[in-house]
């Protein structure tokens, strides 16, 4: 994902702020990453570039 | 609908839809070609009790459903290139599909023509919800240009994996995909011009948070746009009931009327519906959907 989705990106659930961690970062593009929703205190993984929006009760369904 | 659970809905869409593109996500170059049989929402559109067991197992269709346009059968009576290629040029007839990957239009497999990308402007904002391999994503893509941008979003890790592979073939800057649900949209307030969707809604469990969450999510006079499979009479009993063990789209999709009124209720307002019936399956239609967010 580009830094630039921030701009939208909200947490699913709460619908508040999120923040943005980079671990792995190529061509502008974020690879590696966590987003971070501090009021429902909940990580969002990017991996390979795909940030995982999904809310937690559903990611391993 | 059933007695299923919500989540076992998601859960049976997800894997569904997953153990399509794989194939296609695995495949190495070129593409192989994925049978147009394998993506079909339509009742009656496959014709052998064989390919109806399959259905059985394919859910209601993600970004999945089925050409009622060209007046063929959506599912096809084979597999093959030239069939697939061919739904898929007719699904999207009159748009230039050509610079397009086979791994983007072989999971294309909407039920609309994309009227609703015909009409996007330079500049504007685009969510697409259940964008699927990305093919109306950057279709839209090429509408709104540089300074645009589209947002695809997908509940099935497969299905983005695949869309972020076409992106770099297609080379589209100004699209962006992320694992969602469009019942929860990762998607701040008034955030986005256009909301399309191609034969996805159906196959949510809460169709009320769709709508609320597309309502939410759009600029004030932002437009929803979308094409999705509903009914266009009361579905007799003893149909429903069979159609809901093998045909997950077809159940999920709702009456057109309750589907207007879903989306009435979530605060739209110029609301307009064009159905086109299946041939031959009266009853059952891809309707082209349009709707404003009041100013």
């Amino acid at each position: 994902m580009r830094p630039d989705l921030m701009e939208i990106l909200v947490c699913p659930t709460c619908k508040g702020e999120v923040t943005l961690t980079v671990y792995k970062e190529s061509d502008g593009e974020i690879v590696e990453g966590r987003i971070d929703c501090a009021a429902c205190k909940v990580e969002y993984p990017i991996e390979d570039g795909i940030p995982n929006m999904l809310p937690p009760d559903l990611r391993d369904q | 609908m059933t007695d299923r659970t919500a989540d076992e809905i998601r859960e049976h869409v997800r894997n569904s839809y997953a153990s399509r593109v794989r194939p296609v996500l695995d495949a190495p170059e070129p593409i192989q070609l994925v049978s147009a049989g394998d993506a079909c929402c339509g009742p009656d559109c496959c014709s052998t009790e064989a390919e109806a067991t399959t259905l059985t197992m394919v859910a209601p269709a993600t970004d999945a459903c089925c050409d009622i346009s060209s007046g063929d059968d959506c599912c096809g009576t084979a597999s093959g290139t030239e069939e697939n290629l061919t739904r898929v040029e007719a699904l999207y007839k009159g748009t230039d599909t050509s610079d397009l990957a086979s791994s983007i239009t072989d999971v294309a497999f909407g039920c609309g023509n994309p009227t609703a990308i015909a009409a996007l402007q330079p500049g504007q904002v685009v969510l697409d919800l259940g964008s699927g391999g990305g093919i109306d994503c950057f279709l839209a893509a090429k509408m709104v240009g540089d300074t645009g941008r589209v947002y695809g979003v997908d509940m099935t890790p497969e299905m983005i994996a695949l869309a972020r592979k076409n992106a770099g073939k297609v080379g589209a800057t100004n699209v962006e995909f992320r694992l969602g649900e469009i019942e929860h949209l990762p998607v701040g307030d008034a955030a986005v011009d256009v909301i399309i969707s191609n034969c996805v809604i159906n196959l949510s469990p809460d169709k009320d948070q769709v709508f609320r969450e597309a309502f939410r999510v759009l600029k004030p006079g932002g437009r929803l746009q979308v094409s999705d499979i509903v009914w266009t009479k009361p579905v007799p009993d003893e149909i429903k009931q069979d159609m809901d063990e093998w045909a997950g789209c077809i159940a999920g999709a709702m009456l057109e009327s309750e589907y207007l009124g879903a989306i009435e209720r979530a605060g739209f307002e110029r609301i307009s519906s064009d159905p086109s019936e299946y041939e031959g399956r009266e009853g059952i239609a891809s309707a082209a959907v349009v709707a404003y967010k009041p100013e």
